[in-house]
């Protein structure tokens, strides 16, 4: 515990302090606030909060196949961080900050180095990003001289957990972790054997690979890894009959890893064992599932609903750009010292910051390399069937560690 | 004087139950137990066996009974209303419509109005029991729940568990006069008898925050940790104090505990195994009877506050919110 909370905030109440920037197209409506007159109020700073994303990320696809079905979110995640900064906004205004989001976007790497000169140039500290992993990379590998940190809140790969960069942090959970929550509830049904069925992208193969990593630490036993392709052609009909593909070997359930989506969406029930189906399809980990009805969890899915105008339900990344708006604003309000941006910064990377995401724990950042600790949602279609980090699964110091690349196995890379 | 006039009037709940004694004073001794996802209010006997249940409108959360007790209101949350349950009849009679989400509320003094939390709203409303109507609105932070009405009602009190603070509302005006900080995802309050201190609950931060009220300052930070248990394995929610204000019960959620409190010392007196994820808890008006409901466990489980002992747990509806007791 903190002594943060003995200082009472005499705090103007302010709530619908929001004010939104750039090209939000969705709209974060909050009621008017109900002032005394008689409320002292102090000077209020006006803090702006970046969010960068990419012009057409190619993640956001609208639809892929001929009958409107959705295998990728039709726009960016952005809503999320809307709704996360005016969430917060009380607790911000409380400390004597007025946080609004600025949201911009960039076509490639050197406009993306040339937003962030651009966004620090104009005193933003914090910076959201919505970018596939190799822009993360590379944007933070440019930028290391600029006093700015950024949270990764779409990038799910394990090496950029890895690369160390001093001004990164994840909201978005690593592949590890993601497959390391699923691997945890396979030994609770001691589902032990698992066939492997991996995709023709790199980021089939870095989810596959997290998985085998997250099955070694728990000794499942990975019988097989094959390969899938959506070609029909007679002569590819090894790696795409669904019978083929899973027969002649024994396994109590497939993991497969297709981040496209396509092949996987039609594996259940098509396999040659009467075996389930996880990974990026059937059972399914995220930071987030709509269907979560414990924690609070209703409450932020029905608010991004809302603030969507019901256009689609509240994804995994949408909550990871909500909880890295929140914990900014978290940290401005929270603050001990807000003094500089500098302290700010400091609070947020510390180890007394707790932060709710409506997952029930608190969450902070780990300080090794940058990932929020959080639990871990294992959802089908419309339900959620587990919550890892699962009873059993125990922790030296704290149960949410079991999630993840430990401290003891980080290096930096 | 009247607290031992209460002391002999009222039911026996805990003891040998066998022997149960039946309510001498006005209430029946039921046990009503909201359950959020069976739509119903279950209704116990004072000797724990089950009476019936009272289907009711969609996710029946927070019960209060009016001074009377002849009507017991029940905020449901899916459906927007409060729904009133006839406690001689043992059916609802009457739904009256609030904002999206009642979560908590209370009854004013004169029992003419609601105070409501709209959780989905972020908002506090006035409605007028009569006419059904919101006549006051309080803009609060995001996910308001717990609400307190000071003695005077002139000052009400309500938790945000999004923006971590308790919002001090002068009830005359509508307006906030005061947002006190608070630990992370505060639910609950209780008031001491002495009208001295204001306990809230906060989940996520494992701790209980006392309120000084001639200040408005939180003067002391309360944590809860079982044998066995780590603080952030601690989720305390629901609390009620005995009526000389000596001993607070928390339960203390998905630590499957609640912790029995001295609430002058603030010294933990006891730690009890209850069901999974503790939630809500009510109190017998003779002080010796805890009963907590268990969210995770779809059960109750009854604690004896002299032993401070489990007695036995019961069965109810599936996920039981809040428990009250016709005594």
């Amino acid at each position: 515990m903190t002594s943060r909370r003995f200082t009472t905030l005499l705090a103007a109440t302010s709530l619908a302090a929001i004010a939104l920037c750039g090209t939000a197209e969705a709209k974060v409506k909050l009621p008017a606030a109900s002032t005394d007159p008689n409320l002292a109020s102090r000077p209020v700073q006006n803090v702006k909060v970046g969010y960068l994303g990419l012009v057409n990320d190619p993640r956001n696809a609208p639809d892929l196949t001929y009958t409107d079905i959705q295998l990728a979110p039709p726009d960016d995640p952005v809503t999320g961080a809307q709704l996360g900064i005016a969430d917060e906004a009380i607790v911000a205004n409380a400390n004597g900050f007025n946080l609004s989001l600025d949201v911009q976007k960039a076509a490639d790497i050197a406009d993306l180095v040339a937003k962030v000169k651009a966004m620090a140039a104009g005193g933003e500290r914090f910076i959201i990003l919505d970018l596939p992993d190799d822009l993360v990379d590379q944007l933070a590998a440019q930028t290391k001289g600029i006093d700015v940190t950024f949270l990764n809140a779409s990038a799910h790969d394990d090496y950029l957990r890895d690369r160390c960069y001093p001004n990164l942090l994840h909201t978005a959970a690593s592949n590890r972790m993601l497959e390391d929550a699923l691997v945890q509830y396979l030994k609770t049904r001691s589902w032990n054997k698992v066939l492997v069925l991996q995709g023709p992208l790199p980021a089939d193969k870095a989810i596959a690979d997290a998985f085998k990593a997250s099955a070694n630490r728990l000794r499942l036993n990975v019988v097989d890894t094959r390969t899938f392709t959506l070609s029909r052609t007679p002569d590819s009909q090894e790696n795409n009959n669904a019978l083929l593909v899973t027969g002649g070997i024994d396994y109590d359930v497939i993991f497969v890893a297709d981040t496209e989506g396509e092949y996987g969406r039609y594996l259940p029930y098509s396999t040659q064992l009467a075996r389930p189906v996880v990974g990026t399809a059937g059972l399914v980990p995220a930071e987030w599932h709509w269907s979560w009805d414990r924690d609070g969890a209703t409450q932020v899915t029905s608010r991004f609903l809302k603030a969507t105008d019901r256009r689609r339900e509240m994804t995994g990344t949408d909550w990871s750009t909500w909880m890295a708006a929140k914990a900014i604003s978290d940290a401005y309000g929270r603050s001990p010292d807000i003094s500089t941006p500098d302290q700010i910064d400091s609070y947020l990377k510390s180890q007394d910051i707790e932060m709710d995401g409506s997952k029930g724990f608190a969450l902070n950042f780990r300080p090794w390399d940058g990932q929020l600790r959080q639990p871990i949602v294992l959802a089908t279609d419309n339900a959620v069937i587990a919550a890892p980090p699962l009873p059993g699964f125990l922790h030296q110091t704290n149960d949410l560690d079991t999630l993840g690349e430990d401290e003891p196995e980080h290096a930096c890379r | 004087m009247k607290i031992l006039a209460k002391l002999l009037g009222a039911a026996v709940l805990a003891g040998v139950l066998a022997t149960a004694v039946p309510a001498m004073a006005a209430g029946t001794g039921l046990i009503f137990v909201s359950n959020e996802k069976s739509n119903e209010v279950i209704v116990f006997n004072p000797d724990f066996t089950r009476k019936t249940s009272i289907s009711t409108s969609h996710r029946p959360r927070d019960m209060h009974f009016n001074k009377a007790h002849t009507l017991l209101y029940v905020a449901c949350g899916d459906d927007d209303t409060i729904d009133v349950i006839d406690v001689a009849k043992l059916k609802v009679v009457n739904s009256i419509p609030t904002g999206p989400s009642p979560e908590m509320f209370e009854l004013s003094g004169d029992e003419k109005s609601f105070y409501v939390s709209d959780e989905e709203d972020s908002r506090i409303e006035k409605i007028d029991i009569a006419s059904g109507t919101s006549v006051q609105d309080v803009a609060t932070g995001a996910e308001p729940e717990g609400v307190q009405l000071s003695e005077d009602g002139k000052t009400l009190y309500a938790t945000s568990e999004v923006a971590d603070m308790v919002h001090v509302i002068n009830t005359t005006t509508g307006a906030v006069t005061k947002n006190i900080v608070v630990g992370t995802r505060p639910r609950r309050f209780v008031l001491t008898p002495d009208g001295k201190e204001l306990w809230v609950s906060c989940e996520l931060s494992s701790e209980v925050d006392v309120i000084d009220r001639a200040t408005n300052t939180v003067t002391a930070q309360l944590t809860f940790v079982p044998p066995g248990f780590r603080e952030e394995d601690v989720t305390p929610v629901g609390m009620a104090i005995t009526k000389d204000g000596s001993k607070v019960i928390l339960t203390l959620g998905r630590a499957d505990h609640v912790a029995i409190v001295d609430a002058h010392t603030k010294k933990v007196l006891s730690y009890v195994l209850v069901g999974k994820r503790a939630w809500g808890v009510g109190m017998s008006k003779d002080d010796k009877t805890a009963i907590v409901t268990n969210g995770l466990s779809d059960d109750i489980t009854v604690i004896d506050m002299q032993t401070m002992k489990p007695i036995k747990s019961i069965p109810a509806g599936r996920t039981p919110h809040s428990v009250v007791i016709d005594d």
